[in-house]
């Protein structure tokens, strides 16, 4: 009862605002998160609002459209107990009643409004700006495209490439066109090389990143189901993402051919990275240890003894892709040695850290199945006294939610921890489904408040333990 | 699967009231945690009332100061002990709770030192921990000691005497400590957590020292220091078959012993020397002790001799002083509720706490259960020839 008695605090409106806050201001997360939410006291569970000035007007804007319906409604009442007039009474009794759902909708539309005459106009013009901008420019630039890995290769390209060329990357994961166009603000026009992720969201994405950026190397970093509520299919994903190799010479295009589903798009001429190593350089004795990964990158010839501290087999590939566009670029071997042993996990991505004496990998920022598999193969290769493995399982999978789900669950047994994690939620099942698919012997506990578990997890590790986290929900997904 | 209702008591009338809430909460939140057991604080403030309430596990309720004014608008709870524990919350509907298990957190007099474990065993409960006798025999330094040297264990040369007799007879009680070499250590005999404990070089420092000690407890302990010092500690845990953390080496202060204030007050935020950001005693210490192998083994056997030889279950702690040239290990106390469980030195064994407090109350379980196997009560013919 006091769940629903909820919607008519003036709390409400700060919840209502904070959904939105979370939800980037758009209509259609915002309005899928409101319409299965029950309980609106618990959407304010990892996070609060955040009073920007932005989020100030818009809470006022909602409190005062709920204060004067409701006014309005007791006006009506008001006047029906004077008058003893029933009409009034049906007109002020629905508008108290209704108030909060009629402005958890209404305030949507100045939102809309807003951006559809302002913001956007506003936004194609600095688009149209940062064309002429990159078609000027004289830099090497380099598109990295996928449906995972972007930012890890993105940033790796630009730490090794920076040992010897002067090179500008979009910031962190910026990789929409309007982000690409502040980017393109802030060049000074002497940078030799420019890194640009493509971050794709729906059919046609990666044709006008090209369009406008023109990129003269590619980078391809894998295909797995993601955005599939907007692509569809994995093949729409696929052709989207590839049409990159489109505008770019075929031998300047690299491709993680460790992706399975990214393979049957491959081009004749294109560079293939793997495991295995880059084009024709092997990988040889590869060594993963628990905060760095070290390996030799050998051709018939020359032989360069790399390490890195990111981690997993899955980053020998990156690392030699890397390596090998460094040489492509003319940078020496001592600059492509220190360039790699300069990489290093970011924040939340494959991310070792001590907590006591037990290891945490920290990937909470792994949102697709290729990247659990990497780091669930992580968590197999490397020796611990206790192995924990903690997820919530992926968002956004579309139509093969529960296959993927089953897929993670079979990703997980196979990498043997002795106790598995589950946070409670739509996609436990199908991972406990894959889980017993493949013979899962170990401890297998769900967790009812995750916030809980991940700010106690000293309480559930001890000394030798590695506990990998993978990927973590936002609380308009939880 | 049905959660298991634990109660978990702390506070009490105690000197170590303080240290029992912060040891209290943190069992709670690791049962908590564990999301096998349904918690239930029980608080008992320093006048000996017994309140109940979920505000109750919240840290920041002490820390704040607010805890007063809480209790103020609070019933005091009733226990209903017959064949098992309830809870009764006083109010227009009284509300009856049972409790499954209780894990007692009460640190120092009435709860540590069996007290409370006598209302439990009346109350035919499993409870965590140490029973009434082994209870009581650990927080009696000197009771501890005699017991544990009929069993071939090292002390270090004690005597023992009630705080009346000094009083009435001071004289002999300087004569009985003559034959003791100095320095010596005052402690009272049933307070833990190092309070009123003193280090004295000579005779004018003793009086004073047995003084302080009076103040807090009616027997006193005086005991001799061990040369060529090295201070360890080690946590063990289990029923029969025992479990060791890590022999733990506190390191001392210039004063060279450890008082309340550096295990509890100014060991905040100290760095180990793992390198961890740890707080309270265990920021002052060495984990685990550096100590040559045959020693450390020596230090472990000589804390399960001691753990068996008092009798004790579930979870203790056994001090020892080594003297490193000779190559002795001396048992010095045994503290049967650990501060805060000593979690660090489990966690750094390789045991989470949210699997020691699991792994305790299983204990408590088992202990219980073999328990209830033994005759109690049987019929006879006696009343009738009355």
């Amino acid at each position: 009862m006091r769940d629903i008695l909820f919607i008519y605090s003036a709390r409400f409106p700060v919840a209502l605002t904070y959904m939105l806050q979370s939800t980037e201001y758009k209509a259609k997360p915002y309005l899928k998160w409101l319409w299965r939410t029950s309980n609106f006291r618990a959407v304010q569970h990892r996070r609060t609002l955040k009073r920007t000035s932005y989020a100030r007007m818009l809470l006022l804007a909602l409190t005062t459209g709920m204060a004067t319906e409701l006014l309005a409604g007791l006006v009506f009442v008001a006047l029906g107990i004077a008058t003893g007039h029933i009409w009034y009474w049906m007109v002020g009794i629905p508008l108290i009643i209704a108030y909060p759902i009629v402005w958890s909708h209404l305030v949507i539309v100045p939102l809309e409004l807003g951006r559809l005459y302002i913001v956007e106009p506003r936004q194609n013009k600095q688009i149209k700006a940062s064309a002429k901008t990159f078609a000027k420019h004289s830099a090497i630039k380099i598109a990295v495209a996928g449906s995972y890995g972007k930012t890890t290769m993105k940033e790796v390209l630009k730490t090794v490439l920076s040992e010897g060329k002067k090179v500008a990357a979009t910031e962190a994961n910026h990789n929409v066109a309007i982000e690409h166009a502040k980017f393109a603000r802030k060049l000074e026009g002497n940078e030799e090389v420019l890194i640009i992720e493509y971050g794709e969201g729906a059919p046609g994405d990666v044709v006008r990143f090209t369009s406008i950026t023109k990129p003269t190397h590619a980078v391809i970093t894998g295909l797995a189901p993601a955005h599939l509520d907007q692509y569809k299919t994995l093949d729409a994903a696929a052709k989207d993402i590839f049409s990159l190799a489109d505008s770019v010479s075929p031998d300047n295009v690299y491709v993680n051919a460790d992706s399975l589903a990214a393979k049957p798009y491959i081009r004749r001429g294109n560079i293939g990275y793997s495991v295995a190593g880059a084009g024709d350089w092997k990988a040889r004795d590869i060594k993963i240890e628990v905060n760095k990964t070290s390996f030799n990158l050998v051709n018939e010839d020359r032989s360069l003894k790399l390490t890195s501290r990111l981690l997993g087999k899955h980053q020998v590939g990156v690392l030699a892709a890397a390596a090998l566009i460094a040489m492509q670029l003319g940078l020496s071997d001592k600059q492509i040695i220190t360039g790699i042993a300069n990489t290093a996990p970011f924040d939340h991505r494959m991310q070792p850290y001590k907590l006591g004496g037990a290891w945490i990998i920290d990937d909470t920022y792994n949102g697709n199945i290729d990247g659990i598999k990497a780091g669930t193969m992580l968590l197999k290769e490397l020796k611990a006294t206790r192995k924990i493995y903690v997820t919530p399982g992926l968002v956004d999978q579309g139509k093969e939610n529960i296959k993927i789900h089953q897929q993670m669950g079979r990703y997980i047994a196979a990498a043997k921890p002795d106790v598995v994690i589950l946070m409670q939620n739509s996609t436990t099942d199908s991972i406990k489904q894959g889980l017993i698919e493949n013979d899962y012997v170990g401890e297998l506990k769900i967790e009812t408040d995750p916030l809980a578990f991940y700010t106690n997890l000293d309480q559930f590790a001890a000394s030798g333990d590695l506990v990998m986290m993978q990927n973590d929900w936002p609380d308009n997904y939880a | 699967m049905e959660k298991l209702t634990v109660a978990v008591i702390f506070g009490s009338r105690s000197a170590e009231h303080d240290v029992s809430i912060i040891t209290g909460i943190s069992i709670i939140k690791a049962l908590d945690l564990s999301g096998k057991y349904e918690s239930v604080p029980i608080y008992i403030d320093k006048k000996g009332r017994w309140f109940s309430a979920n505000e109750l596990k919240d840290i920041a309720l002490f820390s704040s100061g607010r805890i007063e004014g809480f209790l103020n608008k609070q019933k005091p709870i009733l226990i209903k002990v017959g064949d098992g524990l309830q809870l009764m919350k006083q109010g227009l509907k009284p509300k009856l709770l049972n409790i499954d298990v209780v894990f007692p957190a009460t640190h120092g007099t009435h709860g540590e030192d069996g007290e409370l474990m006598g209302l439990l065993e009346m109350a035919n409960i499993p409870y965590v921990g140490c029973d009434v006798p082994s209870s009581a025999i650990a927080m009696d330094k000197a009771l501890a000691k005699i017991i544990s040297q009929s069993q071939g264990i090292l002390t270090s040369k004690f005597v023992w005497f009630y705080a009346d007799e000094f009083n009435n007879s001071q004289k002999q009680i300087i004569t009985r400590l003559k034959e003791l070499k100095y320095p010596l250590f005052v402690k009272p005999v049933h307070l833990g957590s190092s309070i009123a404990i003193s280090r004295v070089k000579d005779e004018s420092e003793l009086i004073n020292a047995i003084e302080v000690a009076a103040h807090y407890d009616n027997k006193i302990i005086v005991e001799e220091a061990v040369n060529s010092l090295i201070e360890v500690t080690v946590p063990i845990v289990g029923n029969e078959s025992l479990q060791l953390a890590l022999v733990e080496q506190p390191l001392t202060t210039a004063d060279n012993f450890f008082d309340f204030d550096t295990k509890y007050i100014r060991g905040g935020g100290k760095k180990s020397n793992g390198g961890g950001k740890q707080t309270g005693a265990q920021g002052y210490s060495k984990l685990p002790a550096d100590l040559p192998k045959e020693l450390y083994l020596l230090a472990e056997n000589t804390a399960k001799d001691v753990y068996k030889a008092i009798g004790c279950s579930g979870i203790a702690r056994i001090d020892l002083l080594i003297d490193s040239k000779a190559e002795k290990v001396y048992f010095n106390e045994i503290n049967p509720l650990p501060g805060s469980l000593y979690a660090h030195n489990w966690r750094e064994a390789g045991k989470s706490t949210v699997n020691l407090v699991s792994e305790l109350v299983d204990l408590a379980k088992e202990k219980h259960q073999k328990k209830q196997r033994l005759q109690t009560v049987f019929d006879t013919n006696y009343l009738k020839q009355y």
